[in-house]
């Protein structure tokens, strides 16, 4: 029987260029391919296939063109600060800290418009943010926070949602229909998740952002 | 070199102990010749353990007309195999501090087993013929394995949790455990209750929990503790949709004659009584 669904399975979609590295695996559940994206990275597709992630109190913007269905997701966090101002959190902020958030941001619509995105047409879900650890500062709400003024700013409808609250999350998203699975994760995996998350955070605070941002 | 759970579990034997007033307590009642006395009274030489039994039986667990004042008639009334139970139940998270680990925290640990405790012990209720101190006591029990793993081996239970993360379906953790480590925690945990010689319930319910067609002795308090398992995951993440979680294996519901309907209630009640049972058993 496993002869014949592996046969059956087709080969994994073609991947635009920048993203042969993310690894893709095939989802029994939705009978297509998923790639799996970690903290700090993103994932763009034209095909019809999924881009999954775990999320601690990390961010995940789903982002797809609700025409054509080109889309995809990211995955980060802000750094952060020695200072609790909470009004250092929003996206025209000149805080170091939420370059990272602009940074993933802009990367993952670029892309998006790079391979025929619309502007106008671009739909968004956000999810993540949990508060995994006690007595750990609020760092999911800062980088809730940032994402919503982030979207905001950038006049970018939010269609969905599912952020806060004290679970990790595994979200699953298919740009091409816009389809989102999001799974509540139990508190066992809270701590692999932090871990996860301050591995990304380390390097990004080590290895500041180039200033090749573009805008549009 | 292979490493096999009972291994692993002789190498934690000086760390982790059960309390003495538990191992009086077995005794006596494995004993033909000893009375309700006798157990009132071993109960009575542990001071601490004495005043954690009154507090439980005058809790809402029991819910008796009266207060239950001494010990003579906590064990008259809660029974004495029950009275032993429970006296496991108590020290169970004091006798694992001995052995800590980095991947979860005892406080979370610690609440999905008393999540399970406490829907085993409601769902005891209603299937019968089922004793709901001992299926507690074994809902507490039933992944001390984990803790074993968790402290022995931390790289590969973090790859097998790793495994569970990168997996699209939430793979199973007991299933993660056998493909990274070659077994899970249910095997260890049913290691660790054989070690410390409890009652072959409670070695069953630990050990067959996620594999209930293996048990022969006591299969409906292993059915029962799969289920109440499962329905602590709910309770936990505050969802009632079983499609958000391992399934539950069909025989579970013809071994306890319980069906669906039996899962909001076990969920809400466990979700309302957590946080007063957390002071009483942690």
């Amino acid at each position: 029987m496993a002869l014949s669904s592996e046969s059956s399975r087709p080969k994994p979609p073609l991947v635009l260029p920048g993203f042969e590295h993310v690894k893709r695996s095939w989802n029994a559940t939705y009978a297509a391919y998923a790639a799996r994206i970690l903290p700090g990275e993103y994932y763009v597709t034209k095909s019809q296939e999924g881009v999954y992630t775990t999320l601690g109190s990390c961010i995940s913007a789903c982002i797809r063109d609700r025409i054509s269905g080109i889309g995809g997701m990211n995955h980060f966090m802000l750094p952060a600060s020695g200072k609790d101002e909470s009004t250092t959190w929003t996206a025209t902020g000149l805080g170091a800290a939420t370059r990272y958030g602009n940074f993933a941001m802009e990367h993952l619509i670029n892309v998006i418009l790079r391979n025929g995105g619309v502007r106008g047409n671009l739909e968004v879900k956000i999810f993540g943010g949990g508060r995994i650890l006690e007595n750990m500062t609020d760092v999911g709400n800062r980088n809730i926070a940032f994402v919503r003024d982030y979207l905001k700013t950038e006049s970018l409808r939010v269609v969905a949602e599912d952020v806060g609250d004290v679970f990790p999350r595994m979200v699953v998203y298919f740009p091409a229909t816009g389809t989102v699975k999001v799974k509540r994760l139990r508190s066992l995996h809270n701590n692999v998740i932090v871990n996860q998350e301050k591995a990304y955070i380390d390097t990004i605070v080590d290895k500041p952002v180039s200033g090749d941002i573009e805008l549009f | 070199m292979t490493i096999t759970p009972s291994d692993l579990v002789k190498d934690i034997g000086g760390l982790v102990t059960l309390p003495d007033v538990y191992l009086r307590i077995s005794r006596l009642i494995d004993d033909p010749n000893s009375s309700a006395n006798d157990i009132a009274k071993v109960v009575s030489q542990d001071p601490s353990f004495t005043v954690r039994l009154l507090r439980v039986a005058n809790s809402s667990l029991y819910n008796f007309s009266s207060a239950v004042g001494t010990v003579a008639r906590a064990v008259a009334i809660i029974g004495t195999s029950q009275v032993r139970s429970l006296a496991l139940s108590m020290s169970i998270a004091s006798s694992f501090d001995g052995l800590p680990n980095t991947l979860v925290s005892m406080k979370n640990f610690w609440r999905h087993s008393l999540f399970c405790a406490l829907i085993a012990r409601h769902l005891a209720k209603q299937a019968r013929r089922c004793d709901p101190d001992t299926v507690f006591t074994a809902g507490l029990l039933h992944d001390i394995g984990e803790l074993v793993i968790f402290n022995r081996m931390p790289k590969q239970a973090e790859q097998a949790l790793q495994a569970i993360l990168d997996s699209q379906d939430e793979l199973p953790v007991y299933l993660a455990e056998r493909q990274v480590i070659g077994f899970s925690h249910s095997e260890v945990g049913g290691e660790m209750a054989r070690q410390w010689n409890l009652p072959p319930l409670l070695e069953e319910c630990i050990a067959f929990h996620h594999d209930i067609a293996a048990a022969k002795r006591h299969p409906r308090e292993v059915a029962l503790v799969h289920l109440a398992n499962i329905f602590a995951l709910m309770a936990e993440l505050d969802t009632l949709d079983l499609a958000d979680l391992p399934p539950i294996d069909p025989l579970a519901w013809e071994l306890t004659g319980l069906d669906a309907e039996c899962v909001e209630p076990a969920v809400r009640e466990a979700q309302a009584e957590i946080e007063a049972v957390e002071k009483l058993f942690t």
